[in-house]
């Protein structure tokens, strides 16, 4: 730049006609400093513009509502080390975390990617093709410094890696959330993504709970009664080669649920290899026309009611034809029966005239108490709602009374029944430990002396009805059996049934609700060929509590096995539930697992 | 701001070096010590509580820059003038050596000058401002709109762009030229030119992208959307983002930063700082950061105003824009907005290159604004 050849150019080229310009300097100058001023303020509000922009985003990615909770959300990464555990009723941990070495690279450190990428797919067999072009990819690119090369590398292989001495390799010490029992409770407690976030079941339904106290969160679970309730159902699958099927126990008194399997199931640490089904849960999320159980409501609504007394009887001579279809007995007697009878063997026909005549709306009431109409509140995401007919004509008064035309969920129904055998009662089902002293008010659904006619009810069904099968000796269990067609696409399907059997224990002062439903069991030779509920659910319900009764302190009594026992004048509603003995063993005895020798000594009573 | 001393007016003898230092624009410096001061803490917060590795470190830098900060303040603008070419120059060579010679091991940035690593573009910088308001200086404003005076700006900042570039250094390329223009702008070049100069950015875009590497468009595609690389180019912001925001209104205190200290951002004490700062001392305490930012941006276009001569002038605002382009790159970086592109948080973030060229320019404009109200001609050198 040389002043001279620049007072030259200036010379050459002046400034123009127009501009007065080179002679005015005063005005030239004058000019300039306005336009300079004007391209400072311009330059200072683009300045400020990008500030507000910065400020505005800062305020959006940390303070704004939506991308708080996203961030919030996103935060279980680190969380992982101080996210809580969940444990059963027992302290049993059912989800905890695990120390993993994570393997990263710092490729701007890495000489030779390939050799690198070869000698790390040897000792890391995930490494498959595929991504191994890509990890390669990656390690060539020298501008990155940080890559992710395998989480969670076992132990062994991690120290060979780091004896393989190559520079820009490093572990990454990291917590992985796990779930001990695996498959197990994988449908309740669900699971999370590899960076903790919940995505299933109570993972997610309490993410922010699990996050923001470190304390365990305490579930109504047993894990022993989960193991029983999964081994039976598995087998029971297995034998009558079902779809699936599903099993729970409530207690009655709380809600609690201390066991929920919904079969298959699978391993919520590997989520991606279950398949659709095996992810469903079946009881709380999946709806159902139950059959028959059904009448355990519309028999208890007629008593309750006061339409009818013990002695009243309803024709059941022949089927009732409603323009195409009919409603049949699948034991038809051919003649009047008493409610009783209806209830004992299963009366379609008596269930749909009592239900004619009770009214659309006082069933409608009745069902909508028992929390049947509406989705339940269960603490899982996986919840669904009941299918109830959106126009109800009369002739689904009459199919609902016998479990047809509506569906609802096993978690609905279990809690249903305990609501009319605990005395009348209703209460949701729950997945969380309840504390017995400070219990939710129930609502009441059925009088006492209702439920008390409901229990005797429910026990003959067992002793000389369709649920012999669940009889399990000394624990006086009552219960209903149910074989429901499942809808196809034309009308109901004859060969897909959906059977299930409801199973309350001790009848007499009733604990607890077992139910288990199978979908779509066929017939074999030890069942004549039989799928219904009283053949395939009931023996189910009889090893359930065969195997649970003893975990859950109640003891076998021998005088009740024939006969229904009458109830209980002392029942105590309030006995913590879960770890107190079943009535007859209970408050008296100070240790219940002192006494297993005093079997005997209950049959004074 | 009170001024405790009377105004220099031209024709007042010069005083002398410690009138100069007590006249210096000391709001300003302490503004600067500010956001270092904040680094520091940062620094020792990303290190799990330790001043070593680097807040130590940053310290003494820190100390190492403000001197240079007060030997450029106390040097008069017309030397700074007559140093704009030999410093420009300075720093095209130490660019060309670093392309010639490099340290054979991918990002070629840093050149060894006597035992320490420096980063030539981040000098580039600032020669780059200071050529520019030399060759605008030089020029008279009614010649500006010449079609053919704009060829020598041209040229002053594409051999360094295209040096950078070669490194390969595509945002620092961008910065250098956004620096460029920024300088041509506030000179009054007319709008049309710049018009005309995005649109053939914008067809040439389709060519750029074929000659682009690979991790390049890769960054680009993943600033579009972040989520489809989450294990890696996007990995950063994802991590970046969430760190913002789990800090909420108030932060989650000095040290209790977990995503920090549990190292889910990696290279979190360079470009990634500023989600330090949101986790530990959440909203509020990035807004204490951004404000001091816009106050020393503010006061330095205060001073720029000020000044009669063209070159401190434009070296002023030139220095402001480049410190702007630092600031407002890496925040919309870190928040998402912007690709990723290696710009660190100015004085805040560890590294010595920027933190003391940055100082040298704060230097620089405290020099203008100690002689703002000299005139200098546009032949300085005939003086």
């Amino acid at each position: 730049m040389k002043p001279t050849l620049k007072s030259f150019l200036t010379k050459l080229t002046p400034g123009g006609a127009s501009r007065p310009g080179q002679v005015r300097l005063e005005g030239v100058a004058k000019s300039s400093l306005d336009m300079g001023r004007n391209r400072v303020v311009a330059t200072g509000a683009i300045f400020s513009l990008a500030f507000l922009a910065v400020g505005w985003r800062l305020i959006d990615v940390s303070v704004m509502q939506p991308n708080l909770t996203r961030a919030r959300h996103a935060m279980p990464v680190s969380a992982l080390a101080t996210r809580a555990e969940i444990v059963d009723r027992n302290g049993v941990v059912l989800a905890t975390r695990r120390p993993i070495q994570s393997l990263f690279a710092d490729p701007s450190l890495i000489a030779k990617p390939d050799r690198l990428v070869r000698r790390l797919s040897r000792l890391l067999p995930g490494l498959k093709k595929t991504s191994r072009r890509a990890l390669l990819r990656r390690l060539s690119d020298r501008q990155r410094r940080f890559v992710w090369i395998a989480r969670d590398v076992p132990a062994a292989i991690a120290e060979r890696i780091v004896a393989m001495k190559e520079p820009g390799l490093e572990f990454r010490r990291e917590w992985r959330r796990t779930w001990p029992q695996g498959a197990v409770v994988g449908h309740i407690v669900g699971f999370t993504d590899v960076d903790g976030r919940g995505i299933v079941g109570i993972e997610r339904k309490f993410d922010r709970r699990l996050n923001d106290n470190t304390a365990p969160l305490r579930l109504s679970i047993d894990i022993r009664v989960q193991m029983a309730l999964r081994d039976v159902i598995g087998e029971t699958v297995r034998r009558f080669r079902a779809k699936g099927g599903s099993a729970l126990m409530m207690d009655v008194r709380t809600g609690e649920l201390l066991g929920m399997v919904s079969w298959p199931d699978f391993e919520p640490s590997a989520p991606g290899k279950a398949t659709v089904s095996a992810r469903f849960n079946r009881n709380t999320l999946g709806v159902y026309e139950m059959g028959s159980t059904f009448k355990i409501f519309t028999i208890a609504m007629a008593y309750d009611s006061g339409l009818y007394k013990e002695g009243d009887r309803v024709d059941a001579r022949r089927p009732i034809r409603i323009r195409k279809f009919s409603i049949r007995d699948y034991h038809a007697k051919k003649r009047w029966l008493s409610i009783r009878e209806v209830f004992i063997y299963s009366s379609n026909i008596g269930s749909a005239k009592i239900a004619l005549r009770a009214g659309r709306q006082r069933l409608q009431s009745f069902l909508r108490k028992l929390g049947l109409m509406q989705r339940p509140p269960l603490e899982l995401p996986e919840v669904g709602a009941p299918l109830v007919p959106r126009h109800w004509r009369p002739v689904h008064t009459m199919t609902v009374a016998f479990g047809h035309g509506m569906a609802v969920s096993p978690i609905q129904l279990a809690a249903a029944v305990a609501g009319i055998a605990n005395g009348g009662t209703w209460r949701a089902a729950t997945l969380m430990k309840q504390d017995a002293a400070a219990l939710p008010a129930g609502r009441r659904v059925v009088s006492r002396a209702t439920s008390l006619r409901m229990r005797s009810l429910l026990r003959q069904v067992v002793e000389k009805g369709t649920g012999r099968k669940a009889e399990a000796p000394g624990y006086r269990v009552g219960g209903k059996t149910g074989t429901a067609e499942k809808a196809g696409r034309r009308g109901y399907r004859r060969n897909k049934l959906l059977s299930s059997f409801v199973g309350v224990f001790p009848i007499d002062d009733p604990r607890y609700v077992v139910l288990v439903t199978v979908d779509e069991p066929k017939g074999n030779k030890s069942t004549h060929g039989y799928a219904t509920g009283g053949w395939v659910a009931a023996p189910a319900v009889r090893a359930i509590i065969l195997r649970t009764a003893p975990i859950l302190g109640l003891r076998p009594s021998r005088e009740n096995v024939d006969g229904v026992p009458a109830v209980q004048p002392n029942t105590k509603p309030g006995t913590p539930p879960g770890n107190s003995p079943a009535r007859r063993t209970a408050p008296a005895q100070p240790d219940k697992r002192a006494s297993l020798a005093g079997a005997g000594g209950h049959e004074a009573e | 701001m009170a001024r405790p001393l009377p105004l220099l007016r031209s024709g007042d003898t010069p005083p002398g070096l410690l009138d100069r230092l007590l006249r210096l624009r000391w709001t300003l410096i302490i503004a600067l010590t500010l956001v270092a001061a904040i680094g520091v803490v940062l620094l020792y917060s990303a290190a799990g509580g330790k001043m070593a590795p680097w807040a130590s470190t940053q310290i003494q830098r820190f100390a190492v820059a403000l001197v240079i900060l007060l030997i450029a303040a106390l040097a008069p603008i017309r030397f700074w003038l007559r140093a704009s070419v030999p410093v420009y120059l300075f720093a095209v060579a130490l660019l060309v050596a670093n392309a010639l010679l490099g340290t054979g091991a991918g990002a070629e940035r840093w050149i060894g000058v006597a035992g320490f690593k420096i980063q030539p573009s981040e000098i580039m910088k600032i020669a780059l401002v200071m050529v520019l308001a030399r060759y605008y200086h030089w020029q008279r404003h009614e010649d500006i709109g010449r079609l053919h005076l704009l060829i020598l700006p041209v040229i002053l900042i594409g051999i360094p762009a295209a040096l950078v570039l070669k490194q390969p250094d595509l945002g620092t390329a961008v910065i250098l030229c956004a620096i460029g223009a920024a300088i041509m702008f506030l000179s009054g070049v007319k709008l049309w030119k710049f018009g005309v100069v995005a649109a053939a950015v914008a067809g040439a875009i389709p060519v750029v992208w074929n000659l682009l590497h690979g991790y390049q468009r890769q960054r680009i595609l993943t600033f579009l959307d972040p989520e489809t690389d989450p294990l890696g180019t996007g990995y950063h912001v994802i991590q970046s983002v969430i760190a913002l925001g789990s800090g909420g209104l108030w932060g989650k205190g000095f040290l209790g930063g977990t995503q920090i200290h549990l190292n889910f951002l990696p290279e979190n004490h360079t470009d990634f700082i500023f989600p330090i700062l949101a986790e530990e001392f959440g909203f509020m305490g990035g807004l204490v950061l951004v404000l001091l930012y816009a106050f020393i941006i503010a006061v330095s276009l205060g001073i720029g105003a000020r000044c009669r001569t063209q070159y401190a002038r434009l070296t002023v605002y030139g220095i402001t824009t480049t410190f702007f382009l630092y600031v407002f790159i890496n925040m919309a970086m870190v928040m998402g907005m912007l690709p990723v592109v290696g710009v660190p948080l100015p004085l805040v973030s560890y590294g010595g290159t920027s933190m003391l060229s940055l100082m040298f320019g704060f230097g620089v404009i405290l020099s203008a604004h100690a002689d703002r109200n000299e005139w200098i001609s546009r032949f300085a050198d005939e003086e």
